[in-house]
């Protein structure tokens, strides 16, 4: 009881600061990372070289890669939904009375909010080392491309992503436009008509990178992108001054060499 | 569809005549009440039907009603309770669902709610405040809400303090809308972030302890849209202003400018018309500068 009384009052006295924090980890970092995550795969259209590349430099952190993902990515993605689930159940939405633009925005941001985060725990629990344990787990670092695009050549696959992914877009870029009522950025109702174009711009920018990266995996010839992964992988172990036939210390299931047949559907884990 | 001429000698002409006439060339308006007898008890919905009129607004209907004193079935019923006052949308006491929306019942006019739903009118009290009786609604919570953020200029005292500082007519005219709030509710029955609070009176409490626990439950809750623009009119006023951190304190309190969800209905329904979105706006952008200050200025 007395801890139970408290908690609440914790919850109580720093309510103000506990959702402006919740407002900032919208921005930074977690809208912050979606921007980098989307611009990054889209890279992919350019090729699977570069996209390898890319994925190249984000693990040349090393030892640092996990704390960073940690610290800026699942640490504030996870209280920006607990406390975003907080809000959405103490709502009470009306659109069907109150069919207003502000109102339909106000329900698809709580709605997206959920889909978003039920396909970010899926998605880590599909592609991240993470969830190997739970048969997922399935990108492999050192063949970026060929091994994203083998996760995601199920039509329901691409689809699930492509909700997903549009999702967390409408989430971030409605959510700038609610940023700037909440921290007083822009305040007369014109200014807020200007800043909901500015969301629209970056909304359809962000969805197209996030399309783009979608459609990019799925066409990526996969035997041809392992070749090319293969040689990346060979000339940085030269670099690195290691013998070019060493096994493999990728932490995920790197299973299958080259000669595998990739065109095998992936079982889209247990989601 | 085919109108037959005959009926509508006199009926307004765009009505549809035929769900509205009743024996000869009578028409009346049928109205779906959603009643409750008392506080805490069940609500039930009632059929009545009065004679039309032209230029009728809800009020009168429901004036017609307790006339009657009959349900549409010829049950004798007691008249329908419902608060009114000014009869000009100024007053804000007549505060109700007029067909699903909250709006004044005083300007709901007949003829347009018939053309926007020819068969009836529903009629419900607002469902963010607990029911007195029928449409009466206790709005304790809202004028809680006022005294939370001290919606006033502090200006008691017991001798003359001389004229108050002068404002410019630009600010007059920036605070002029926000003054004409009437205190009517509507915004915080349209917000879907301000949720019923509804205190029961516990069998063998005493008045002061009951008003203590229902103060305490209001002061958990959201303050609203209402509460928020007030606070901006009088922290922007220049005797006003002097409290104006007391304001910031309550404003960031539990319960305070941070419910506020953007949905931004509160100034879609405003029968005042006021910029409530560019009030809780400011009050955000005050609240953040407040916040700020007072992490580092202590």
């Amino acid at each position: 009881m007395s801890a139970n009384d408290s908690a609440e009052s914790f919850f109580s006295r720093h309510q103000f600061l506990i959702y402006r924090l919740f407002s900032l980890s919208g921005l930074i970092p977690v809208g912050a990372f979606l921007v980098v995550h989307l611009v990054t795969n889209a890279s992919v259209l350019a090729g699977p070289g570069t996209f390898q590349s890319r994925v190249d430099m984000i693990h040349s952190l090393g030892p640092l890669l996990v704390p960073i993902e940690w610290a800026f990515i699942f640490l504030p993605m996870l209280f920006h939904a607990a406390v975003g689930f907080a809000i959405i159940a103490g709502g009470l939405p009306n659109v069907g009375s109150y069919p207003y633009v502000g109102n339909v925005r106000y329900t698809l941001q709580r709605a997206t909010g959920m889909i978003a985060f039920a396909f970010i725990i899926w998605h880590v629990i599909q592609l991240h080392w993470m969830g190997a344990p739970l048969g997922g787990g399935k990108f492999d670092p050192h063949h970026a491309s060929s091994s994203a695009a083998v996760a995601l050549q199920p039509i329901g696959v691409t689809i699930l992503y492509a909700i997903g992914v549009l999702s967390a877009v409408f989430h971030l870029s409605n959510g700038l436009w609610t940023i700037g009522i909440t921290w007083g950025l822009w305040t007369s109702p014109a200014a807020m008509r200007r800043a909901s174009w500015v969301s629209v711009i970056v909304g359809l920018l962000l969805g197209g990178a996030g399309l783009g990266a979608l459609a990019g995996m799925r066409s990526v010839d996969v035997e041809q992108a392992r070749v090319i992964e293969d040689r990346m992988d060979e000339v940085k172990r030269m670099l690195e001054g290691q013998a070019p036939a060493a096994e493999p210390t990728v932490r995920g299931p790197a299973t299958g060499s080259p000669a595998d047949s990739p065109a095998l559907p992936v079982s889209s884990t247990g989601a | 569809m085919i109108q037959s001429a005959t009926d509508h000698s006199m009926i307004h002409p765009d009505g549809d005549g035929d769900s509205h006439d009743q024996g000869a060339g009578q028409r009346f308006v049928h109205v779906r009440v959603l009643r409750q007898d008392a506080p805490g008890q069940e609500s039930y919905w009632e059929r009545h039907a009065v004679p039309y009129e032209a230029n009728m607004n809800v009020i009168s209907v429901l004036q017609r009603i307790a006339a009657l004193a009959r349900a549409e079935d010829g049950r004798q019923v007691p008249p329908v309770a419902w608060d009114c006052n000014c009869l000009e949308e100024v007053c804000g006491s007549c505060t109700m669902l007029v067909n699903g929306r909250t709006r004044m019942a005083c300007t709901a006019l007949v003829d347009k709610l018939l053309v926007e739903n020819p068969e009836e009118i529903e009629l419900r009290p607002m469902s963010k405040f607990p029911v007195v009786r029928d449409l009466v609604v206790d709005r304790s919570r809202l004028f809680r809400a006022l005294e939370r953020v001290k919606a006033w200029v502090p200006v008691d005292g017991s001798y003359d303090q001389g004229p108050g500082p002068r404002i410019s007519p630009e600010d007059q005219e920036d605070a002029y809308p926000l003054s004409t709030c009437m205190s009517c509710g509507c915004c915080l029955e349209a917000c879907p972030q301000y949720t019923k609070i509804e205190v029961v009176r516990r069998e063998g409490e005493g008045e002061e302890e009951f008003a203590a626990r229902r103060k305490a439950a209001f002061d958990h809750g959201f303050i609203g849209a209402h509460a928020i623009s007030q606070a901006v009119l009088f922290n922007g006023h220049p005797t006003g202003k002097m409290i104006a951190d007391e304001r910031l304190q309550s404003l960031t309190a539990i319960g305070g400018i941070q419910m506020c969800g953007n949905a931004q209905n509160c100034v879609a329904v405003c029968p005042k018309h006021i910029p409530l979105t560019r009030s809780i706006a400011r009050a955000g952008r005050a609240a953040t500068v407040w916040a700020i200050r007072k992490i580092f200025d202590r």
